[in-house]
């Protein structure tokens, strides 16, 4: 039997391939140029994700780079609208990169990712699946805490919310 | 911050995690904390079996009071509770991870599910507990139950077969608070699910809401046979009005018709935690005092000195019930 | 529709003696009674069968006398009855009782279309042997169940779970356990019950009969044991006071003041 394994926060976690994960690294966010997408943890107090990438069109063109939520290289014109609970990022062409929208529950929070984002070298990393987003589990770096190693992008917010 | 290593990933100790109704139905998180007890004199974890259909948030408030480890099957065909699926899948589980032990709320569906799980995996199990323990000599678990008409505690073992399997009603431990910075290990088996469509729902609607809430009052009042009539039983409610209080009764006095069957106080009935329970005319049976045992404070009104509900009171009034409520309700209709 | 019936002979009085070495309770000489909701079992087999037809079998694993409870159950209607006895089931906890039954379901002639129980004993009050019966035999089961209603190919049944209340159906064959409100246990005419005692047949099957090893029935099959049984420990060494009402109800005014319950706020 195959067995699926991560780890779950009791207070905020993402959903990403129908599984719950408090927070998740995909490529290397302190490469000056590359594919990233960051999913930092959340502590408790705070109440909104933190999400931060570097993402691309179906040809390697660089679209758009997201900090903590936030737009900042925008080479594609993307533009950034808020929703209720979170926000896209919209690309020029009207194609939303990347949806962010926390539920409250209970005593929780859960962040539901969708979208369709390339690479530089034009591979689709990852995808809307329903109300989730389907990445290939081999490159998804689960967090257990917030992300401290080396980022390329500007510095982690103290509270974001 | 508590993180789990990948080594332990799924301890030994089982909670069947039943979300429903959760606000009211705190059983999964009572037994979580008697897990957790168990668990750290077994030198494992506790795991709390997850299956429904988005059933996600339920991973976290587990996790929250006290979880190690969620194991989660999230299908739709599980939405609904049904015995033979359930029990189907989680004896893959057991098979699987082989637990030591494996705990349900004494709820409706647990008393479906658990003897059909039992069965199936042709261990022993035991209903209705009221305390569990780790016998020291053995690690074996020693559950401990009313037997005989409730005029014993039996403690029962399951010496040669696992995993040992115990019920116990709700209300009998007591939860751990949420804490919001615990962080455990959540498992996703692939399971292969053939659902079980002999039984088939039809519709579904909410019994009507009951008034009481004897499970959370601070300050219950139980009436037993000594009350002696319907009449004299309603002087309680007019006392609980007064003090603030819940009223529940022991069998005898529902099966005389004194007061609905939902303020039953008991094994069968609820399970109250008050500060302050004061019962009025019960001799004290087992099957009732096995819902007060968590009472704070106990004051006892009986005629009989010999009554065995004076064994548990920290006050003892040995009297008439009937005329001391009289009486009382005369001082505190004077004060208020 | 073919049904069987499981019934158990329980104790009238709920004061019992004990056999301390096995820990199990003595039934010999006590006054026994079939386990009230069996009653409102076999009453609604008994409706069912007078409306669609079929045979009703009774059976109950209990020691020899057990055949008295299952004369009564032909004198409630039933149409044949099974006394399970041997001396090696005897200490039987609910998974060697299951067992037991269900051989003897799947040995009848006929597998039964339906088969009833009484959702829970007075005695033990486990409510394990019906699930475990459907278990080992493969059936759907559906617990506690309030209203029976056949269909053509089935029955629907209504039930409350945990608060709510559920309509189902269930395709047959199947094990249903019910509850006290399905129906109230018509008293017996004493034509029937005369009748019973005197034509009443009570077939008798051993471990053999059922192709079962002693190993596998009885104290000897059981999963579980009682270890220890004990008085419950007394709570807390209380104050006992004695008197007249006026000074009784003077201690509980003290004792409520002292608690707290008689501050202002508290009168809310």
């Amino acid at each position: 039997m195959k067995v699926k394994q991560s780890l779950v926060s009791a207070h905020h976690n993402y959903l990403v391939n129908n599984r719950v994960i408090p927070g998740f690294v995909m490529g290397d966010p302190g490469s000056k140029g590359d594919f990233y997408f960051l999913a930092d943890f959340v502590l408790p107090g705070e109440t909104t994700p933190r999400c931060s990438g570097r993402l691309f069109d179906e040809q390697g063109e660089l679209l758009v780079e997201i900090n903590w939520n936030r737009l900042g290289e925008n080479p594609g014109n993307c533009v950034y609208r808020p929703v209720r609970g979170g926000f896209q990022v919209v690309s020029g062409a009207g194609e939303v990169l990347v949806a962010v929208r926390t539920q409250q529950f209970t005593n929780g929070y859960l962040t539901r990712l969708q979208g369709r984002a390339y690479d530089r070298s034009g591979s689709l990393r990852m995808e809307t699946d329903g109300d989730n987003v389907r990445v290939d589990e081999d490159e998804l770096a689960p967090l257990a805490g917030p992300y401290l190693e080396p980022f390329s992008g500007a510095a982690r917010p103290a509270d974001a919310s | 911050m508590r993180r789990v290593q990948s080594s332990d990933a799924c301890g030994r100790v089982w909670v069947f995690g039943d979300y429903r109704n959760y606000f009211k139905n705190r059983v999964t998180l009572q037994l979580i904390a008697r897990a957790k007890d168990l668990a750290g004199k077994l030198d494992t974890g506790v795991t709390v079996l997850l299956l429904g259909e988005r059933v996600h948030q339920w991973a976290m408030e587990y996790v929250a009071h006290g979880a190690d480890t969620v194991v989660v099957v999230d299908l739709p065909a599980l939405k609904d509770y049904r015995a033979e699926t359930y029990s189907g899948i989680m004896s893959q589980l057991v098979e699987l991870y082989r637990p030591e032990i494996i705990l349900g709320g004494a709820t409706r569906f647990g008393r479906e599910l658990f003897p059909r799980l039992a069965k199936r995996l042709d261990t022993g199990l035991s209903s209705d507990c009221v305390d569990l323990e780790i016998d020291p000599s053995d690690r074996g678990l020693v559950q401990i139950t009313p037997a005989f008409g409730g005029e014993l505690l039996a403690e029962i073992v399951c010496p040669n077969r696992r995993p040992q399997m115990a019920t116990v009603h709700p209300g009998t431990f007591k939860e751990l608070p949420h804490d919001a910075s615990a962080v455990g290990c959540i498992l996703y088996p692939e399971l292969e699910i053939i659902p079980d469509e002999r039984v088939e729902k039809i519709r579904s609607r909410p019994e009507r809401d009951r008034e009481t809430r004897l499970e959370d009052a601070p300050l219950v009042i139980v009436g037993g046979r000594g009350m002696g009539s319907k009449d004299q039983f309603e002087t309680l409610f007019e006392l609980a009005d007064l003090l603030g209080a819940e009223v529940g009764a022991t069998l005898p006095a529902i099966q005389a018709g004194w007061a609905a069957p939902d303020r039953l106080i008991g094994q069968t009935g609820r399970i109250v935690k008050p500060k302050l329970l004061i019962s009025i005319g019960t001799s004290g049976a087992l099957q009732y005092t096995a819902g007060i045992r968590g009472a704070e404070t106990i004051i006892a009104i009986n005629r009989d000195p010999k009554a065995s509900i004076f064994r548990m009171a920290d006050l003892g009034i040995v009297g008439d019930g009937r005329t001391i409520v009289g009486l009382l309700l005369e001082e505190l209709r004077k004060r208020f | 529709m073919n049904i069987v019936v499981c019934i158990k002979q329980v104790p009238e009085s709920p004061k019992l003696k004990m056999d301390r070495d096995r820990m199990t309770v003595i039934r010999e000489g006590a006054d026994s009674v079939i386990n009230p909701l069996d009653c409102v079992a076999l009453v609604a087999g008994v409706e069912l069968r007078n409306q669609l037809g079929g045979e009703i079998t009774v059976l109950s694993m209990g020691p020899p006398q057990t055949a008295g409870a299952l004369r009564e159950a032909l004198a409630y209607g039933a149409d044949r009855a099974i006394l399970l006895s041997d001396p090696v089931f005897a200490g039987a906890d609910t998974l060697a009782t299951s067992h037991v039954l269900a051989a003897a379901i799947s040995r009848l002639d006929v597998f039964p279309d339906l088969v009833l129980c009484g959702t829970h004993t007075i005695d033990s009050d486990t409510a394990h042997v019906g699930p475990q019966v459907a278990e080992e035999l493969d059936l759907p089961q559906v617990c506690a169940v309030n209203e029976i209603f056949p269909e053509e190919d089935g029955l629907v049944v209504k039930r409350v779970e945990d608060g709510v209340l559920e309509t189902l159906r269930v395709r047959l064959p199947a094990l249903l356990t019910v509850s006290k409100e399905l129906c109230a246990p018509g008293s017996l005419s004493l034509g029937g019950l005369s009748r019973a005692f005197s034509f009443g047949e009570v077939t008798c099957w051993d471990h053999r009969d059922l192709g079962l090893e002693p190993g596998e029935v009885g104290f000897e099959g059981s999963a579980t044991w009682v270890v220890k049984l004990s008085s419950p420990p007394p709570r807390s060494k209380g104050e006992i006071v004695q008197g007249t009402s006026a000074v009784l109800c003077e201690t509980l005014i003290r004792k409520l003041e002292s608690l707290g319950i008689l501050d202002e706020e508290s009168a809310e």
